[in-house]
């Protein structure tokens, strides 16, 4: 909604915030959150990365440019972005458009919908540990199947297999909705006009796609892109990336500057792809041809054998990823996968006493961050979609800042930015959470958006008009609406927290581990047991909270009727 | 419930809105409307889509912030208070009911903001439900309720903490027709019951000519003319009202002569003469004339004091049959009434006596 013009007599600060003063606090408050935990940190990256002795200079940068190995790691980085995009976009399309397309047994579809879902909330090495179980030098195909000694997995081909395999579950996510939206209404159209069936797919099914597998395609680059942890496991030195240059570069050899320098290098493209996706989505560049106009067919887009064509490829990627996962369950309960197969406990008892600790500060961390962050971005994003003050946008874009970087970045940047006074955070808890919180809330932020767009605002005027305050009316009418979008939030802000490492692996202490730390200290003792062992338990607590805030989810569905959110706008 | 002790006027003085357009850059949504509504007043904002109405009712409520001009209920200056202290009660177009509160919880939402102690709150819902005939309904939740239904929990809802001013905004264009008119019946007499003074946006003629005390008639962001239903039927001030309250017949005529009282003009090519019409034009000036469909007779042959006039086409609709009548190679539209109102066929020549009184003569440049 556009903004009259402000009345005059309110100038400066003043002018610029909604006259409620409860609203107002609420901007003065999260804007105080965002410049502490978003721009002072990337600040000081920036500062410390190009600012001696109090004068500009780019200098760094050349160095560390000048660097051969650094300039591999860039273009390596560029290079595995491109392919895992190309390659999980493939994928992801491939498996919508089997799920949407293919008429496929509800079986299957759960099959499928499992196998993409695991990637999503496990922790990070999990492809990468159950890659060496499969392929490794002690392999189950390399070396039991194929029977080849010495197989080498690390390098280029694994990584890209493993980080496909990891992150085409986000196009798949993105590109279901758009092939469901085009609808088999539109392709039997063109089919009744005389088009084949590979005339039609060619030229209208995968025209309209175009914008759905750009964004797709734009968000794995993204997601390569920052990948710390596949890279670390699989890559080896064959194949350097810049974030673990970057992170060996400040653990390895103590150079916090170097390390700044370089997580600016992975800073350009990151910012560029970012900026690329958004311009896709903000020009309403998504097919919108309503899914609603009236029933669809089954669809006769397919001929048999290409049916039945996809549901093998797709079924097979999906066993592909059970079959790895089953692997990693099994690691975890052998004495040593590949040496000795006899049935032990042992790797969990491990996890129970060596990792207890890790387990204990991973949960707390967890759990203070989860409602934090879902308030937080219920919060921001009733602020966004509602409010109407002056610089809305950049409040969406820097609460958006800390998500949309990699995570080595927002590392470090917390690293220089909180190790010292004025703001001494290092070794605490609170680094960490914060980490989360600012991190991994957009999801939150987005869902409570789209939330509102849907919830007339005049619901929120009729209880004003009643007499409430704008903070009464947030709390009794606004909040239980965007419940579902505080749950959403909250449960991503908590899988990240169980899982995610590349951020947080800067910022852990004597005094706070975390268990995907510890998984990776695993991996490099070459203790593959306890490794596997920790992985399953944090997938299996993940599973456990997330169906339980799907069922909260789906009870709150079913309260509120249907029609509900939209305001009851009858007629 | 008991009608309200002291009702409070509203005042409106040179208000603007602006909005940023992204294309015709600064666009007014209201500009220099001034409106005063009486205590205890039920009155209405009509025009057509775009008009403003609902923005100037939004800066009633306190939604919209004016860019300029202030905003008075009773004696306070409100420009600058917020809605939640305006004692307001707002009908929205699409209900705004709560969705996660039932029936109940819907209308006592107002009193439980005020904090009003349970046995009331409990005594005054009951009490607004039966009055607008939605007792037993308290435990349903809102999308199970019909569209009429929701209208009432509305109303209920806006009126239960007994605001001092109430406001509509197209409340009943979700409803079908019988129940709009119904449903406007009982807002006129509940308003009329309580006495709360009431400003009601619609842009349906017919609704705001039968609910009203006055109506203001709004174009373009601008208030064009303020009366009562009769007022603006029998005397619009423009050729846009005329248009917009009832229907009618403009005709264009050239002023001969005034005197007395008495206007000559050249109209469908004849020469008429009008009593009581008021102009400041002068001999030669152009005109247009508002003749009302009822005001203008028909005989079955010229006679004296008629003009000659073929039939193109009627409409029998039982208490009234409707005509159409060229003259001078002009459409009129008439109204007859009666026994025999339906005795012209479509073809038949025959006379047309126009109204001598009660003819507003508008400045034939006007818009
Ligand atoms: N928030 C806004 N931003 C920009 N322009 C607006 C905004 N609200 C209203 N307008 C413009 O102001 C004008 C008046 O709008 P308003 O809603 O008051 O009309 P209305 O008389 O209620 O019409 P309707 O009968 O269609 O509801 C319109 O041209 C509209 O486009
Ligand atoms: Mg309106």
């Amino acid at each position: 909604m556009a903004e009259a013009e402000t009345r005059p007599g309110r100038v400066g600060l003043a002018a610029m915030l909604p006259r409620d003063p409860a609203l107002a606090a609420a901007i003065l408050v999260i804007w105080a959150l965002l410049a502490l935990f978003v721009i002072y940190p990337l600040a000081a990256l920036l500062m410390r990365a190009f600012v001696a002795d109090g004068t500009f200079s780019l200098e760094p940068l050349l160095q560390v440019l000048a660097q051969r190995q650094h300039r591999v790691a860039l273009v390596n980085s560029l290079i595995l972005g491109a392919l895992v995009g190309v390659i999980g976009t493939t994928l992801g399309f491939l498996v919508a458009f089997t799920v949407s397309r293919a008429e496929l047994g509800k079986g299957w579809v759960r099959l499928i919908d499992i196998a993409t879902l695991l990637p999503l909330i496990s922790p990070p090495f999990t492809t990468s540990i159950a890659f060496v179980f499969s392929f490794g030098p002690r392999g189950l195909i390399t070396h039991d199947l194929l029977g080849l000694k010495a197989a080498n997995v690390y390098g280029l081909y694994s990584t890209l297999a493993a980080e496909s395999l990891t992150y085409f579950p986000i196009a798949y996510l993105a590109l279901r909705p758009v092939l469901s939206a085009i609808g088999t209404n539109l392709e039997d159209m063109a089919f009744s006009l005389g088009s084949s069936r590979w005339r039609v797919f060619r030229t209208v099914t995968l025209p309209l796609c175009v914008p759905g597998l750009a964004n797709s395609f734009l968000l794995l680059f993204a997601a390569s892109l920052a990948d710390f942890a596949t890279p670390l496991v699989l890559a080896g030195n064959a194949f350097p990336v810049l974030p673990t240059e970057a992170y060996l570069q400040i653990t390895g050899m103590f150079d916090l500057k170097g390390g700044a320098v370089l997580s600016f290098v992975l800073l350009v493209p990151a910012v560029l792809v970012f900026l690329a996706q958004r311009q896709w989505v903000a020009r309403g560049h998504y097919v919108t041809i309503s899914g609603k106009a009236g029933p669809q067919s089954a669809g006769q887009g397919l001929s048999p054998s290409a049916r039945w064509l996809l549901i093998a490829a797709s079924v097979l990627l999906g066993l592909f990823i059970v079959y790895l996962y089953a692997l990693l369950l099994y690691a975890s309960v052998v004495v040593a996968f590949g040496a000795n197969h006899a049935l032990t406990l042992g790797h969990y008892k491990v996890v129970f006493t060596d990792g207890l600790k890790a387990i204990k500060d991973t949960l707390i961390i967890a759990f203070i961050g989860m409602p934090l962050g879902g308030l937080f971005g219920v919060l921001v994003g009733y602020l966004v979609a509602r409010g109407e003050f002056a610089g809305r946008r950049a409040m969406e874009m820097a609460s958006m800042a800390n998500y949309a970087l990699p995570g080595t970045i927002v590392g470090i940047a917390y690293l220089i930015a909180f190790n010292d006074p004025p703001i001494e955070l290092a070794g605490t808890a609170l680094i960490i959470i914060a980490c989360y919180i600012f991190r991994y809330s957009p999801t939150g932020i987005r869902t409570t958006v789209a939330l509102l767009q849907q919830i007339d605002k005049s619901i929120e005027e009729a209880s004003l008009s009643l007499g409430a305050r704008s903070f009464t009316t947030f709390r009794r009418i606004t909040l239980p609406l965007v419940m579902p979008a505080f749950f959403a939030g909250l449960g991503v802000v908590f899988i990240r927290s169980m899982t995610a490492i590349s951020a947080t692996i800067f910022l852990v202490s004597i005094g706070w581990s975390l268990i995907t730390v510890r998984i990776l200290e695993n991996m490099t003792e070459l203790s593959l047991g306890p490794a596997a062992a920790f992985s399953v338990f944090v997938i299996v607590i993940v599973m456990a909270v997330t169906s339980l805030i799907g069922l909260l989810l789906e009870r709150m569905k079913a309260s509120l009727g249907d029609t509900s959110l939209s305001g009851m706008a009858a007629g | 419930m008991d009608s309200v002790a002291n009702p409070v006027g509203i005042r409106l003085t040179g208000m603007d809105v602006k909005f940023h357009h992204r294309v015709k850059g600064e666009v007014y949504a209201a500009r220099d409307v001034n409106i005063t509504v009486a205590p205890g007043e039920l009155l209405t904002l009509l025009g057509p889509s775009g008009c403003g109405k609902t923005t100037s009712l939004r800066v009633i409520a306190g939604f919209q912030k004016p860019s300029a001009g202030t905003v008075h209920i009773g004696d306070r200056d409100v420009t600058n208070v917020l809605a939640n202290d305006r004692d307001i009660g707002f009908v929205f177009q699409n209900y705004a009911l709560f969705p996660h509160l039932n029936v109940f919880e819907n209308v006592a939402y107002g009193l439980r903001v005020r904090s009003q102690p349970q046995a009331v709150l409990e005594a005054s819902v009951g009490d607004i439900l039966r009055m607008v005939g939605l007792a037993g309904y308290e435990r349903q939740m809102p999308h199970q309720l019909s569209g009429g239904e929701q209208q009432r929990v509305a109303l209920a809802r806006a009126i239960v903490v007994k605001p001092r001013v109430l406001l509509f905004d197209e409340p009943l264009s979700n409803l079908d027709a019988k129940l709009r008119v119904s449903m406007r019946g009982e807002i006129q007499s509940l308003q009329k019951r309580l006495g709360i003074t009431t400003v009601y946006v619609t842009h349906d003629q017919e609704e705001a000519m039968a609910i009203s005390d006055r109506i203001v008639v709004m174009n373009q962001g601008r208030v064009v003319q303020v009366g009562t239903a009769g007022e603006l039927y029998r005397s619009p001030a423009s050729i846009f009202v005329a248009g917009f309250i009832g229907r009618t017949n403009l005709l264009p005529a050239v002023i001969r002569g005034a005197a007395g009282g008495r206007l000559t003009l050249d109209i469908v090519g004849t020469a008429h003469t009008l009593d009581g019409a008021q102009t400041d034009l002068g001999s030669g000036s152009k005109v247009q004339c508002v003749m009302r469909p009822e005001t203008i007779g028909l005989t079955p042959e010229s006679a004296p004091g008629t003009v000659p006039g073929i039939v193109r086409s009627r409409t029998y609709l039982g208490e009234k049959t409707e005509y159409t009548v060229e003259v001078s190679r002009q459409q009129l539209f008439v109204v007859q009434f009666g026994a025999d109102a339906e005795r012209f066929a479509p073809g038949a020549a025959i006379g047309v006596a126009l109204p001598v009184s009660g003819v507003q003569v508008l400045s034939g440049d006007q818009s």
